[in-house]
């Protein structure tokens, strides 16, 4: 049976048309590794400078492929009960009270205390069952009857037990519940998995993966970026924005900005009704995408040199 | 063209990408999916199933240009005598297929008759550089040069002018082929055993004996250094955290479920406190020890992850603790600073342990605890002096375990003026220590539990 992914994802270029209508332009590199996850039924481990679109790339197919968006969010500490399920031990503790009774009564009808272990055993596993599990974003997305996405976020936060612990989930679609049993994946989810770099991920983890590197884009794609995602932006405009972040992530700056600043910048532009950058303009909006005092520094010096070098 | 694929991940993992079988798997699947139609895909596909850092990336596609590059038989073959009249037929009778494809000039037909003479002499074995000739010969054999050959002495024996041309068109069209292959041969080195001999020399410096270690060794020594205090790092933070782990806390348990009237839902487990090793290193940094102390210390000080607390003293007449210099600044430059002695006040003269441990004793007893290891690197050679091992003694019975290190082999442990036998009562171990082998043993005993 073919996957709902492949149905619609029928050659590269089909991808790379559907990320644009939800205006995610891809070039065609992200595209087919998008493509080759949903034949070859692999993760994809998508790293590259922070605000280039990794979260973007999973909402967008998402979103192009209607399927819910199933989302994880790593941070130092994330263990199994956030990440997979939890007993809903509140709901537990309360079906015995108010079972209470009736439990008296099974027990009391039994003579003897070995009968009324016996009796109890047959009861007990009916607090570890489905109704009193709480199932967490991991379980979640393998019981999805028509296939999830599944957005594993920034995995270079978490610790290794839990990377290591993820690695049953990402080759076989599968966990273990020790009390129900393994549970098997309905329709494989799409997984993505975001980093940053902040560690080294381990070998483990990344031979299991398509590894995908998001870089800053040319150019010619960045332009086509800001125009779909500011619609309102004029043509030289946008050119000239892109000319001029295209300059300052050559600088040697703390952080240079990315794509997601370009836009901020860009919209920031159209709601001061900007028809062309001058450096005065430039060094007021500067803070929009330097995030950092002593970059601020570093371009405000040469502001005037790079609105010029960009108008032109 | 799955034997293709292969012989791409073997030239890959040559030029130093890491690859596993699985992800061999994965790249020929996908290949399977994009197929070899277009080059930039399948570019593409190969470094998203193969290479899996940024890094790797590029290796991969300098690998993929060099692999799939086909200049081969691109420049024609120098035609000395172009002008000449064509030859008659009835000269060379019996044209081999080889002869044709020269004189037909037939690229494609050339290249694939090379490498597939290239693939049945197994090319991707080639490891020395001595192998080249050896490999271009047998692949021309298999070509069927040795017929070009017969063909170019047959036409020698027969005398027009005619005949002359033809030989003359023969041998330029031999020339070019044998340039060609040589050059593939040399491709195809470059591309499965270039890296070989860089591999090579890594195993041998591990091994090699510190003192004896060229200047110009250091950077690649610092590099595998950094490799193995990586590999440690990760090895023993991840057991650490895993270590004692699951045993019920029962005090704990009745305490944290008193607020569910007494019933024992949430279980709490007992976790030991983990203790990081603390260590304090007391080296002798007389010229004889110099070299492994440095190591030694570039070693310590890339582990300082692991390791709370480090404590460093250097002596040779006098000691001295240092560990302020080195922490503050990268090891070279601590050393120089040390050994220069600008700042601190070290005395350069003749070793002196008995004076140095007094020194320590004195001044830092309260340095060791019972929670610390004392790693004494030196030769114990004294000049002659009174050993005094009693100093030794005081720091042995506060410390956990002291561990000597000794950058002689063992069998000058006790000749001459080395004092080792007397300082042997007050220590738990000594090693022999003059190679990074050694200093990683050591490392990885330190740190593991």
């Amino acid at each position: 049976m073919k996957s709902r992914y492949e149905e619609q994802f029928i050659s590269i270029e089909t991808v790379l048309e559907n990320l644009r209508d939800v205006a995610y332009i891809a070039n065609r590199q992200m595209a087919m590794t998008v493509y080759l996850a949903c034949r070859l039924e692999k993760p994809i481990l998508v790293e590259g400078p922070a605000g280039v679109g990794k979260t973007e790339l999973a909402k967008a197919t998402a979103a192009c492929l209607q399927l819910p968006l199933i989302r994880l969010q790593c941070y130092e500490g994330l263990d199994e009960s956030k990440a997979l399920y939890e007993w809903k031990y509140g709901k537990q503790l309360l079906y015995t009270q108010l079972l209470k009774d009736k439990m008296d009564d099974i027990i009391s009808r039994g003579n003897g205390f070995k009968t009324a272990m016996d009796k109890l055993h047959q009861y007990d596993d009916i607090f570890f069952s489905w109704p009193f599990l709480e199932p967490r974003p991991l379980l979640k997305a393998l019981q999805e009857k028509n296939g999830c996405v599944l957005l594993i976020d920034e995995i270079d936060k978490s610790d290794d037990e839990f990377e290591a612990f993820l690695l049953e989930i990402l080759s076989d679609f599968q966990v273990s519940v020790p009390e129900i049993g393994t549970v098997q994946a309905v329709t494989k989810p799409l997984v993505f998995l975001t980093s940053n770099n902040t560690r080294e991920l381990s070998e483990a983890l990344k031979r299991r993966c398509l590894h995908l590197y998001i870089p800053f884009p040319e150019a010619a794609l960045e332009r086509e970026i800001i125009r779909r995602r500011v619609p309102d932006i004029s043509e030289h405009l946008a050119h000239q924005v892109v000319n001029f972040i295209q300059d300052v992530r050559k600088l040697d700056l703390k952080k240079v900005p990315s794509i997601s600043e370009t836009i901020d910048w860009a919209r920031v532009l159209m709601i001061l009704h900007a028809e062309t950058l001058d450096p005065a303009l430039v060094r007021d909006t500067l803070n929009i995408f330097i995030k950092f005092e002593d970059d601020v520094g570093v371009v405000a010096e040469k502001v005037h040199q790079l609105t010029a070098m960009a108008v032109n | 063209m799955e034997r293709v694929l292969e012989d791409f991940v073997t030239a890959a993992r040559t030029a130093g990408v890491r690859i596993s079988i699985s992800e061999t798997l994965d790249a020929v699947r996908a290949v399977k999916v994009v197929g070899y139609r277009d080059r930039a895909l399948l570019k593409d596909a190969l470094a998203v199933s193969l290479a899996k850092t940024a890094g790797e990336k590029t290796i991969l596609e300098d690998c993929f240009e060099r692999f799939f590059a086909f200049r081969l038989f691109a420049a024609a073959p120098d035609r000395a005598c172009k002008d000449a009249a064509m030859p008659s037929p009835s000269l060379v009778q019996t044209k081999s297929s080889l002869v044709r494809l020269l004189m037909e000039e037939d690229r494609a037909g050339l290249i694939g008759a090379m490498t597939e003479a290239a693939r049945l002499e197994n090319i991707s074995q080639i490891k020395y550089f001595t192998q080249r000739s050896l490999f271009a010969l047998r692949i021309l054999a298999r070509m069927g040069a040795g017929g070009l050959d017969g063909q170019i002495q047959a036409l020698g024996r027969i005398d027009t002018p005619a005949a002359a041309a033809e030989k003359a068109r023969l041998e330029s069209a031999k020339a070019y082929l044998v340039d060609n292959v040589r050059n593939y041969v040399q491709s195809q080195y470059d591309l499965f055993a270039r890296n070989e001999g860089e591999r090579r020399l890594e195993s041998e410096l591990r091994l090699v004996k510190l003192s004896n270690l060229e200047q110009r060794y250091f950077a690649r020594i610092h590099n595998i250094i950094q490799r193995m205090v990586k590999r440690l790092n990760d090895l023993h933070s991840r057991r650490r955290k895993a270590a004692r782990r699951g045993v019920l806390d029962f005090k704990r348990t009745l305490r944290e479920n008193i607020s569910y009237q007494g019933m024992l839902f949430a279980p709490s487990w007992k976790r030991k406190k983990i203790e990081r090793p603390q260590i304090v290193v007391i080296c002798d940094i007389s010229r004889s020890v110099l070299r492994t102390v440095r190591f030694l210390l570039l070693f310590l000080y890339g582990l300082n992850q692991e390791i709370a607390k480090i404590r460093t003293f250097v002596f040779c007449t006098n000691l001295v603790e240092v560990s302020d210099i080195l922490g503050n600044s990268p090891v070279d430059e601590a050393l120089a600073r040390i050994q220069g002695g600008t700042d601190i006040p070290l005395i350069m003269g003749r070793t002196d342990y008995e004076r140095s441990f007094g020194d320590f004793r004195r001044d830092h007893l309260a340095a060791v605890t019972r929670k610390t290891t004392v790693l004494v690197l030196g030769d114990a050679r004294n000049n002659y002096n009174d050993p005094h091992p009693e100093n030794l003694r005081a720091i042995y019975e506060r410390c956990k375990r002291l561990i000597w290190l000794n950058p002689e082999v063992p069998a000058f442990w006790g000749s001459g003026d080395s004092e080792i036998g007397h300082y042997k009562p007050y220590y738990t171990m000594i090693k022999e220590c003059n190679t990074l082998e050694h200093i990683e043993r050591l490392i990885s005993a330190l740190v593991r539990r």
